[in-house]
């Protein structure tokens, strides 16, 4: 088992929050949350992202607003709310707690 | 030479060639059948459907008109299977992964049929968007499958007449569920919650974009663009459902020949229709009747019109019926709808000239239009110097 298949379940895990980190920088809609996914390990596709998405919006971390296109219907754009905003915070602590542990465990 | 299928895709048509449109519904059966369960199935299917159109629409240019089966099926791949969330319930035995786009053109049709006539069990909920009060009125709407206007009018009618319209309101505001997750704001309407959701969220997201433009001019394109797309919606629609009922009604060999009949019925029927409306315009009672001191002549007409309206539909149905029964020829069609054009018109005519002639009101009410439309004309033209 290669380590990017031994992963692939944390990927998966993680996926929320990065999505989560994406639109805390501005406001996107899916394609864009999708391009910026796509040069890194997580690209991800539409058939995933759209139900995470309306999870994340049910969950009441984040909602959308209907803006027109220059180039068809208007889009989603999605932005994080204030309970987003601190779950993202969190997140991110934990995260780097995480990332202190897996430096710190074995050194002597 | 494929056959083509055009389809519609979040309110715009697409052209694709059969075996990408057995793939698309097989893909987004697959999706359906994997977001059972899950509360927001019906926005997720919205928001795939709009992605993949996007989809498509970079692959379409002037020249090129068609989805070609390939492209749907790299659209598809690029899409991903839809994968359930953990935690929500999914639908036990789902199909198996994305794209299985060989169904059989037999089992497929039939498939298809049964998709749609599927619609959502029908109930009786009071609905919260776009309501006046308490939604009663929409909620009855939508269930009858009318303009909420219609029944608001009938309400208010009620009460003004006999005070009864409040009674009712009050009690069924009380005793009527709100509808509130989406499976019954479907079943509230019986369509499919697609459709309706849709149209809905287009309209909600109509006026949240029509905060955010700065000048009026990128305010009347995006109008222009957003009224356009919804005709189209609404065409495709009545299309669909025009298709339905032509397939499904009833049809008897010689039913042709009532079509005269329906056709002096339809015309006399217009007749009436027109007198009334001249009598009551012209001498503000219905054919002498006075009407009740508190009902307006305008309230009046519109129900008049409504009359009509109920009156003719099935006439309408009927005598489009009797079209599809002379067979398949169709240049058939354009021959005998001539025909019954001409028996149509012939009546109206004979009919009107009857009624101007024979009755001194009618007589009186036609020769004040002259006087009545010059008065009007007076009217505005020194209200509009007054000003």
């Amino acid at each position: 088992m290669s380590v990017n298949e031994k992963f692939s379940a944390i990927r998966k895990g993680l996926l929320e929050f990065l999505v989560l980190q994406i639109i805390a920088a501005e406001k996107v809609y899916a394609a864009d949350i999708l391009k910026q996914l796509s040069t890194t390990e997580f690209a991800t596709q539409e058939g995933t992202l759209y139900p995470l998405l309306s999870r994340l919006r049910r969950e009441g971390l984040l909602d959308y607003e209907w803006k027109e296109s220059e180039a068809g219907p208007p889009r989603k754009y999605y932005e994080l709310t204030a309970k987003g905003k601190e779950q993202l915070r969190e997140t991110l602590e934990y995260w780097s707690q995480i990332n202190g542990t897996v430096k710190k465990l074995g050194q002597k | 030479m494929n056959k083509v299928i055009t389809i519609n895709l979040g309110g715009n048509a697409y052209q694709l060639e059969e075996g990408g449109y057995d793939a698309l519904r097989a893909y987004l059966e697959t999706a359906t059948a994997r977001l059972q369960g899950n509360p927001d199935r019906d926005e997720i299917l919205s928001d795939i459907e709009g992605a993949i159109a996007e989809k498509f629409r970079t692959r379409l240019a002037s020249h090129k008109t068609v989805v070609e089966t390939k492209e749907v099926v790299a659209v598809l791949a690029e899409m991903g299977p839809i994968e359930a969330e953990p935690g929500e319930a999914t639908h036990a035995g789902a199909a198996p992964a994305g794209i299985s786009g060989g169904t059989t053109g037999q089992e497929a049709k039939g498939e298809e049929q049964s998709a749609g006539t599927g619609r959502t069990p029908k109930r009786l909920y009071r609905i919260q968007e776009g309501a006046m009060i308490a939604g009663v009125c929409n909620g009855i709407a939508a269930y009858v499958n009318i303009d909420p206007t219609l029944v608001r009018l009938a309400f208010v009618l009620l009460t003004l007449l006999w005070g009864s319209g409040l009674v009712v309101y009050v009690v069924m505001a009380i005793v009527v569920p709100e509808a509130r997750s989406p499976e019954e704001k479907a079943a509230a309407s019986g369509f499919p919650a697609t459709a309706q959701e849709y149209i809905r969220r287009a309209k909600a997201g109509y006026y949240e974009a029509m905060k955010g433009f700065p000048d009026r001019k990128a305010r009347r394109e995006w109008r222009r663009r957003f009224k356009r797309d919804m005709r189209a919606h609404a065409d495709q629609w009545r299309y669909n459902w025009h298709c339905y009922w032509t397939e499904h009604a009833p049809v008897y060999p010689g039913m042709g020949f009532m079509l005269p009949v329906l056709s002096i019925l339809h015309g006399a029927a217009m007749v009436f229709w027109i007198c009334a409306l001249i009598s009551l315009l012209a001498t503000g009672a219905l054919f002498g009747l006075i009407l009740p001191a508190k009902v307006p002549v305008w309230i009046a007409a519109l129900l008049l019109l409504i009359a009509y309206g109920i009156l003719v539909g099935p006439l309408k149905v009927a005598r489009r019926l009797c079209y599809r029964s002379l067979g398949r020829p169709r240049w058939t069609w354009s021959f005998v709808f001539l025909l019954d054009a001409i028996v149509w018109l012939a009546v109206v005519a004979t009919l009107l000239w009857l009624a101007v002639h024979f009755f001194p009101d009618m007589r009186a009410a036609v020769q004040s239009i002259p006087a009545l439309a010059h008065q009007a004309a007076d009217d505005i033209r020194t209200w509009w110097n007054s000003r």
